[in-house]
């Protein structure tokens, strides 16, 4: 493993690069623990296996981002999943937030995949390897999350397909997803929550894009979907912590459940 | 599932031929065909539950290409398809030798076989 942070040279840079790729590794896991709750319980067998699959991509993300960070570290990439407190963690609150229901998941996966394909371009030009290789291979796989996230959403709440098959939308779903972008919406701008780090990143050139412009472009991406989807984009406040490691409980119940089996023997070889 | 015993479709509005078929699907199951490489013909691999055809190959790609290699997929409602009755098959067998007619050894008509379709182009391609 090559040593991905070790080669900056600027501690500052190297620390801001850190908190960086620990907000994607730790946004992917978050999303991805929370989709892998649904496993089993989908609202129907193929959605259930798909998003499954979506929940081991997001693992599997996060596993490759801790890996760079671990690289120069004691512990490897189990102590940065498990062995963190969760003042130690920099995803977005709106991924730790529970399920509460498919509409939900599905707009913050909307939210997020519009987020995250934005954010991995900007890592692949970062210009830093071996980061920057990955980050475009793992874009290649967030466009499928992306599709599968608006397909749903436009079934969810947008009018019924005139060659619509078996299934209708029952009158309230429009509603209830609105309600679930409502609740989503200010959590989702927390991901463009910035620190000290953005401020180092840009002027060291690793990051080419300021948190402001980085909204901007997930504006003009998500507005068209959730407009046409007939839903009213919400003008609510940014709710922000995560990116400076104030979380809910919600991520402390998440966290105590996923690191169940990994701490009853943390020294055990997997 | 037991295929081929879905009602007779009636055809060009005149009685159906006893001898076609439907399969007995529910309206938003939809077949689907997987190419695992770009010479191969597509295969039926199984089914997906969807409203249209935009969910059914969305459903159909995590469904069925997750371990398998795949280039393309197709999906077509399984009620669409028309299938020789079960009592059909005997049409099948050779009643006399007919040996002389197998050409599966025979590479160039192999590919011709798998030919196929090219995949069409939209609007905006063309």
């Amino acid at each position: 493993m090559s040593a991905a942070l070790a080669t900056i040279a600027d501690p500052a840079v190297r620390a801001a690069f850190r908190e960086w790729l620990l907000r994607v590794a730790d946004d992917e896991l978050m999303i991805g623990h929370r989709h892998s709750e649904w496993t089993g319980v989908g609202p129907d067998i193929e959605s259930d296996v798909a998003m499954s699959s979506i929940a081991q991509e997001e693992l599997g993300h996060a596993r490759l981002i801790y890996e760079q960070i671990a690289a120069d570290e004691p512990g490897g990439v189990d102590r940065l999943a498990f062995d963190r407190p969760p003042a130690e963690f920099r995803n977005a609150v709106l991924l730790e937030q529970p399920n509460q229901g498919w509409e939900f998941s599905i707009v913050r996966l909307a939210l997020y995949e519009a987020f995250e394909g934005h954010r991995l371009a900007l890592l692949a030009r970062c210009g830093h390897e071996p980061v920057a290789s990955l980050a475009a291979t793992l874009g290649r796989e967030e466009r499928y999350h992306g599709l599968f996230a608006g397909t749903w959403l436009e079934r969810l709440a947008g009018p019924p397909a005139p060659q619509s098959r078996g299934q209708t939308q029952s009158g309230d779903a429009r509603a209830r997803v609105q309600a679930a972008l409502e609740a989503a919406w200010p959590y989702a701008l927390g991901f463009f929550e910035t620190t000290e780090a953005d401020g180092t990143l840009l002027r060291a050139g690793l990051l080419g894009e300021s948190a402001e412009r980085q909204r901007e472009a997930w504006e003009a991406s998500v507005r068209p979907l959730l407009e046409r989807c007939g839903l009213n984009v919400p003008a609510a406040e940014p709710s922000l912590g995560g990116r400076r490691g104030v979380h809910t409980p919600d991520l402390t119940q998440m966290h105590t459940e996923m690191t169940e089996v990994w701490r009853s023997d943390p020294e055990a070889r997997w | 599932m037991e295929r081929g015993r879905g009602v007779t479709p009636t055809s060009r509005g005149g009685p159906a031929p006893s001898w076609i078929r439907t399969l007995d699907a529910p309206a938003d199951v939809w077949a689907v065909f997987l190419q695992a490489r770009r010479r191969d013909a597509h295969v039926y691999v199984g089914d997906v539950h969807a409203p249209d055809a935009e969910m059914a190959l969305l459903l159909a790609k995590e469904n069925y290409t997750r371990r398998d290699p795949c280039v393309n997929l197709w999906v077509v409602p399984a009620r669409e398809i028309r299938a020789t009755s079960g009592d059909a098959a005997e049409m099948f067998e050779p009643a006399t030798d007919k040996s002389y007619r197998f050409g599966g050894s025979y590479r160039q008509q192999q590919r011709v076989y798998r030919g196929g379709y090219h995949i069409a182009p939209t609007e905006d391609e063309r």
